[in-house]
């Protein structure tokens, strides 16, 4: 590919016909893409792995049947995949099946983005260099899993101080693991 | 080369603050906020990219908190989610004023040393770390506290201490007056003794 389509041009080119070099593309675009949202909304990678097929597969199906009006809002139509193919995963997976079994075979696997390495030392460092109610803050936060206003209420603080505090811990914490903000 | 909309995804021109992206993490950006992020996400790498960063972050976070490690105040909530995990948590709660006999096995997970005292009014507390002598080593500024509270939980490295010789370490916890002179809140003896191989001494 000599350019980087546009979102637009993508979808034209999937749904003019079988471009197997556009779909190859939506593919490499989307999944990663698609993968973080399942990550955040499902808390796993194998059901953000599933999420990615499902919303890859529905995609492609809309786009070569031409059910997408809109070409540029190629991102929009995902998202709101995503967020439907959430509720059928919490619901079941009658639909992932004949999905698979209809698109199975024209389904290329994703290139899955690592997740970056962090030294382990380094972040040990920079964790205990936060002053105390920053620490506190985060542990609790990120360990501990406490909402906002379980944190504000143990340090005897308004949520939106331990917020404040939060933002700041994170962004002195990527400076220190040498991240720019 | 990149062309239309597509550009954006590989160099954004409205990158997303980091902090905001924790938030959106950790769900708790108000719903159209959240919205906002995602739409921006499915269509820019470079920020997805960012949020990779922060799950890792997360997730090294968790990890050196879960390894105990860090020389800090810690909540009961810390405490009951680390036994919750399987954890092994070891705790010694000597009186203010005196001293307790201590040590660390290699089964224990968490070392937890629980300072009592009247923490009433105190707006400013600082734990003071020393050695034998009563020398100052470190200082935790500004403890948090949660209020109401009668003791803290002061959690110390157990990496440290299973490393640690036998040794005697005084703690003490102080406020401070109008003028800025330091009170003393209560100062906790903990005479560790070393049950693990290893040298005599540092």
């Amino acid at each position: 590919m000599d350019k980087e389509w546009s979102d637009g041009e993508l979808a034209r080119r999937i749904g003019s016909g079988t471009d197997i070099q556009a779909e190859a593309e939506l593919f490499r675009r989307m999944a990663p893409r698609i993968r973080l949202y399942g990550l955040r909304h499902l808390r796993d990678a194998a059901a953000a792995e599933d999420l990615t097929q499902e919303v890859l597969i529905t995609t492609l199906e809309a786009l070569r049947a031409g059910r997408l009006r809109e070409p540029e809002k190629l991102t929009s139509f995902v998202l709101g995949t995503c967020r439907m193919a959430v509720l059928d995963l919490r619901r079941g997976s009658q639909r992932k099946e004949r999905l698979l079994q209809q698109f199975g075979a024209d389904l290329q696997a994703p290139v899955q983005p690592s997740m970056p390495v962090l030294d382990h030392e380094q972040l040990t460092r920079c964790v205990q260099n936060l002053k105390e109610r920053e620490r506190t803050v985060v542990v609790m936060t990120f360990y501990d899993e406490r909402t906002g206003a379980d944190v504000a209420s143990f340090l005897g603080l308004s949520e939106a101080n331990v917020r404040v505090i939060r933002h700041r811990a994170v962004h002195q914490l990527r400076e220190c693991m040498g991240a720019a903000v | 080369m990149s062309t239309g909309e597509n550009a954006d995804a590989v160099n954004c021109s409205n990158p997303i603050d980091a902090a905001i992206l924790a938030d959106y993490w950790l769900a708790v950006l108000p719903g159209p906020e959240e919205e906002a992020v995602e739409e921006h996400l499915l269509g820019c790498d470079r920020c997805g990219e960012r949020l990779r960063e922060i799950i890792a972050l997360a997730e090294g976070i968790r990890s050196v908190a879960r390894e105990g490690s860090l020389r800090m105040v810690v909540s009961d909530l810390f405490l009951m989610r680390a036994a919750e995990a399987g954890l092994r948590v070891r705790e010694y709660a000597p009186p203010p004023g005196g001293g307790v006999q201590c040590t660390v096995t290699a089964e224990d997970d968490i070392l937890i040393g629980r300072l009592a005292a009247n923490l009433s009014g105190a707006k400013q507390v600082d734990l003071c770390i020393c050695d034998e002598r009563g020398v100052e080593q470190f200082r935790l500024p500004n403890i948090p506290l949660h209020p109401g509270a009668s003791s803290i939980a002061y959690q110390e490295s157990i990496t440290l201490m299973k490393a640690a010789p036998t040794l005697k370490m005084i703690m003490r916890l102080v406020t401070f007056d109008e003028a800025g002179g330091e009170c003393l809140l209560g100062e906790y003896t903990f005479n560790h003794t070393r049950s693990l191989p290893g040298p005599a001494a540092w």
